[in-house]
C-alpha cells in the first residue's frame, strides 16, 4: 500500500490518543478536511556553512529518496500523510563517513508564500562529526517537514531545527535511529507559526546510543505549540535526557508530551525527561505530560518531572538590584531561561548564532 | 559625624511584611566615607532594613523615610534605587541559570555607569584586576549567575559586582557568612578599596566582629526587636561577641 492509500486508510485519530489530546488533526491539516490530500508545494533548500561560504564536499543535499522509510511507530497517520504529500519534495542529506567539518552547518528551508512540504532522510556517515541547523523560514500559510533517517555507528552530531516561520501551520515529524555509540544532540527551538503539531521521535535500537533531546520554545499572543517526544531505548547501554523548557506569553499556549520507553534486555539503559514552563501571563497556558514504559528490570535510571511557574520574583529583585529595569529584568530572565536548554544544543559558535536569532525574536515578541 | 549633607538618614522607619511590623523606628545616618556596622541576633530586623533599603516589594514601610544624599528613595523602584548609588550584597544572591556571568556584568555595569563605560577597555581591565585581586578565575565568565556556586563563591561574585558598580552606599548582609578566613580577609580587602578614602559608605549586617577587623567600622549598632538600641565605636562589636545580648535587654 502506497503511503496516500494509507494514510486515507487510517480515518480520524482517536481524540483520547495522547498524540492527539491537544491538538487535532483538523487543526493541523492544510485545509482542514482531513479526507483531502491536497497539492503543496516545494520549499527552496540550501546548504551552506554558519559563515556563508559552500559546504565541504563530504556532506551534500540531493533530490529524492531511496527506499521506503520504515513507518512502523505509531505515528503512522501524520508521516503517511507527510510522505505521500511531499512525493515530489523529496531530499537526502548525505554526509560521509568521518566528515568533520569543524564549523556548523545550515540547512535553510524557505517555504515561500504557499502551502510547501518536503522530506528529508538524514544519512549520516559513520563516525562523523559535525552540527547542522535547519532553519526553517518563510510566510506560508502551512508548511510540512518529515525527517527520517539514521544516524549511523560512532557518529557525534548535534541536530538543531530552528523553527521560524512568520505565520501559518508547522507540521513536523521527525523518526530518527541512532546507531551504536552514536552521540546525539537533538535541539529543537521554536518561536514561529501560529500553529505548531510537532511529534519528534528517536529509536536507539543498538547498545551505547547517546541521546540528549533539548527545547527552547518561546510562544506568544496567540500561538499554539505542540510538541510530543518520544524516545525508545531497544538496546543496552542506551542513555538519554529530555529537557524541555518553554516560555509562554499572551493568550498563548504550549503543550509538552513526552514518552520514553525502555524495552526488555535493555539493560543498564539511563533515562529521564522534564518539561519546565515559564508562564509570563495570566491567561497563557501551559501543559506537560511526561510518561514511562520501562519494561527492564536492571536499567541505571529512568526519571520524569514537570515544573510550571511564572518568573520567580526573587530573581527579578536580584537584578532589579543590580539596575535593571523591568522590562530588562523580565528579558534577561527569559533569555536566561531559555538558554539554559539553548547552550546544551551545541558548540560556541552554534549557540552563539542561536542566541542572536533568538534574541532577535524575543525583542519582537509582544510576550 | 561629618558636616557635609549625610549620605544616608534614615528616620523613624517603621516597616513590615504582610501586615506584621518588623522595624519599629529605625533611626541611622551615615555619613560620606563612612562604615557602619549593625549587629543583632537572628529576627531583629537586619536583613529587612537592608530590604526596604535596597526596595524589595514584599515589605511595605509605614512610616519614615530614607534618604540618600537629600533624596527620598521610598517611592523609587528597586531598579532606581541601584541607579542612584545602593547597592545591596545580598545574604543569599540568587542563582539565575542560563546568564552568562560576562552578560550580566555588562548588563549590569551599562545599566548603573551608563553603556560608555560597560564597553570601554578601562572597564575590562578594571574587570580583570578585581578578578584576580579576589580570587576569581576567568572561567567564572562563563559559568551562570550563582548556578551551582560555592559559598564562598557567591559572597566574592557579589563583592566583585560591588567594586565594578562603585556605590555610593554598599550594604553588605552577612556576607561574611560562610566564609572563611582567607575569604573574609578577601573580602575586606574589596570593602577596603571599595569605600575607604571615597565619598562612598557602607553598611555592614554582621553576627561576628572577625570582618569588622578587617573593615574597621567608624560605628557598631546594636539592632533589637526592630529598633537600634545602642551604638558605639568598634569595640562595642567584640562586647557583643563576647557577652552576647541578653545583658542589654537588661540594661
Amino acid at each position: 500500500m502506497d503511503s496516500a492509500s494509507r494514510y486515507l486508510s487510517l480515518g480520524k485519530p482517536n481524540r483520547a490518543d495522547h498524540l492527539w489530546r491537544y491538538t487535532s488533526w483538523k487543526k493541523v491539516h492544510p485545509t482542514g478536511d482531513i479526507s483531502e490530500m491536497p497539492p503543496l508545494g516545494q520549499p527552496e533548500l540550501s546548504l551552506s556553512m554558519i559563515d556563508g561560504s559552500e559546504p565541504p564536499s563530504g556532506i551534500k543535499l540531493e533530490q529524492g529518496i531511496e527506499g521506503n522509510p520504515d513507518f512502523s511507530m505509531d505515528n503512522a497517520l501524520t508521516n503517511a500523510f507527510l510522505h505521500a504529500s511531499a512525493k515530489s519534495s523529496e531530499w537526502t542529506l548525505v554526509v560521509d563517513k568521518r566528515f568533520s567539518p569543524g564549523k556548523p552547518v545550515i540547512l535553510e528551508i524557505r517555504t515561500g508564500d504557499s502551502p510547501s512540504v518536503a522530506h528529508i532522510s538524514l544519512d549520516i556517515g559513520e563516525i562523523s562529526e559535525f552540527e547542522l541547523i535547519t532553519k526553517v523560514t518563510g510566510r506560508s500559510e502551512w508548511f510540512g517537514l518529515l525527517r527520517t533517517g539514521q544516524i549511523q555507528n560512532g557518529a557525534i552530531m548535534n541536530d538543531v531545527v530552528l523553527g521560524l516561520q512568520e505565520k501559518g501551520t508547522f507540521l513536523r515529524s521527525d523518526a530518527i535511529a541512532i546507531g551504536r555509540d552514536a552521540q546525539v544532540r537533538a535541539g529543537t527551538v521554536s518561536s514561529g507559526s501560529e500553529r505548531t503539531k510537532s511529534d519528534l521521535r528517536y529509536i536507539m535500537g543498538d547498545p551505547g546510543g547517546n541521546i540528549r533531546v533539548l527545547g527552547s520554545i518561546l510562544s506568544a499572543d496567540s500561538m499554539h505549540i505542540d510538541h510530543h517526544i518520544e524516545i525508545h531505548h531497544e538496546a543496552p547501554e542506551t542513555f538519554s535526557r529530555l529537557s524541555w523548557h518553554s516560555a509562554c506569553g499572551g493568550s498563548s499556549r504550549t503543550i509538552g508530551t513526552g514518552m520514553l520507553t525502555i524495552r526488555k534486555g535493555s539493560r543498564g539503559a539511563d533515562a529521564a525527561q522534564i518539561f519546565h514552563n515559564l508562564l509570563l501571563s495570566e491567561s497563557a497556558e501551559a501543559d506537560s505530560i511526561p510518561e514511562l514504559e520501562v519494561m527492564e528490570n536492571d536499567v541505571v535510571g529512568c526519571g520524569h518531572g514537570t515544573a510550571n511557574g511564572p518568573i520567580d520574583e526573587e530573581q527579578m529583585f536580584y537584578l532589579n538590584a543590580r539596575g535593571f529595569d523591568k522590562d530588562g529584568a523580565k528579558r534577561s530572565l527569559i533569555a536566561a531561561f531559555l538558554n539554559s536548554t539553548l547552550s546544551e544544543m551545541g558548540g560556541v559558535e552554534l549557540h552563539k548564532w542561536l542566541v542572536n536569532e533568538l534574541s532577535l525574536k524575543l525583542e519582537a515578541l509582544h510576550t | 559625624m561629618s558636616e557635609k549633607m549625610p549620605l544616608l538618614e534614615i528616620n523613624d522607619l517603621h516597616a513590615g511584611i504582610d501586615g506584621n511590623e518588623i522595624l519599629k523606628g529605625i533611626n541611622l545616618i551615615i555619613g560620606p566615607g563612612e562604615i557602619h556596622a549593625i549587629m543583632g541576633r537572628n529576627g531583629s530586623g537586619k536583613t529587612t532594613t537592608a530590604n526596604v533599603i535596597m526596595g524589595h516589594p514584599d515589605f511595605d514601610v509605614e512610616k519614615g523615610d530614607v534618604i540618600l544624599e537629600g533624596e527620598s528613595l521610598l517611592e523609587m523602584e528597586a531598579w532606581e534605587r541601584a541607579r542612584k548609588g545602593v547597592f545591596l550584597s545580598f545574604q543569599y544572591p540568587q542563582a539565575v541559570p542560563g546568564l552568562q556571568v560576562g552578560n550580566f556584568l555588562r548588563k549590569s555595569v551599562a545599566s548603573i555607569r551608563g553603556e560608555d563605560e560597560a564597553k570601554s577597555s578601562n572597564f575590562r581591565e578594571k574587570l580583570a584586576n578585581a578578578m584576580e585581586s579576589l580570587d576569581i578565575p576567568r572561567s567564572f565568565m562563563a559559568r551562570y549567575v550563582n548556578d551551582g556556586f560555592s559559598g564562598g563563591e557567591k559572597k566574592r561574585f557579589e563583592i566583585l559586582q560591588m567594586i565594578l558598580l562603585r556605590p555610593r552606599l554598599a550594604i553588605l548582609d552577612e556576607t561574611d557568612s560562610g566564609l572563611d578566613i582567607d575569604g573574609i580577609r578577601t573580602v575586606s580587602e574589596g570593602v577596603n578599596a571599595a569605600i575607604r578614602d571615597t565619598d562612598s559608605g557602607a553598611l555592614i549586617i554582621t553576627h561576628y566582629s572577625r570582618i569588622l577587623e578587617h573593615v574597621q567600622p567608624d560605628r557598631v549598632h546594636v539592632l533589637l526587636d526592630g529598633r537600634i538600641v545602642l551604638s558605639g565605636g568598634p569595640e562595642l562589636a567584640t562586647k557583643l561577641e563576647e557577652r552576647g545580648y541578653e545583658w542589654l535587654k537588661e540594661e
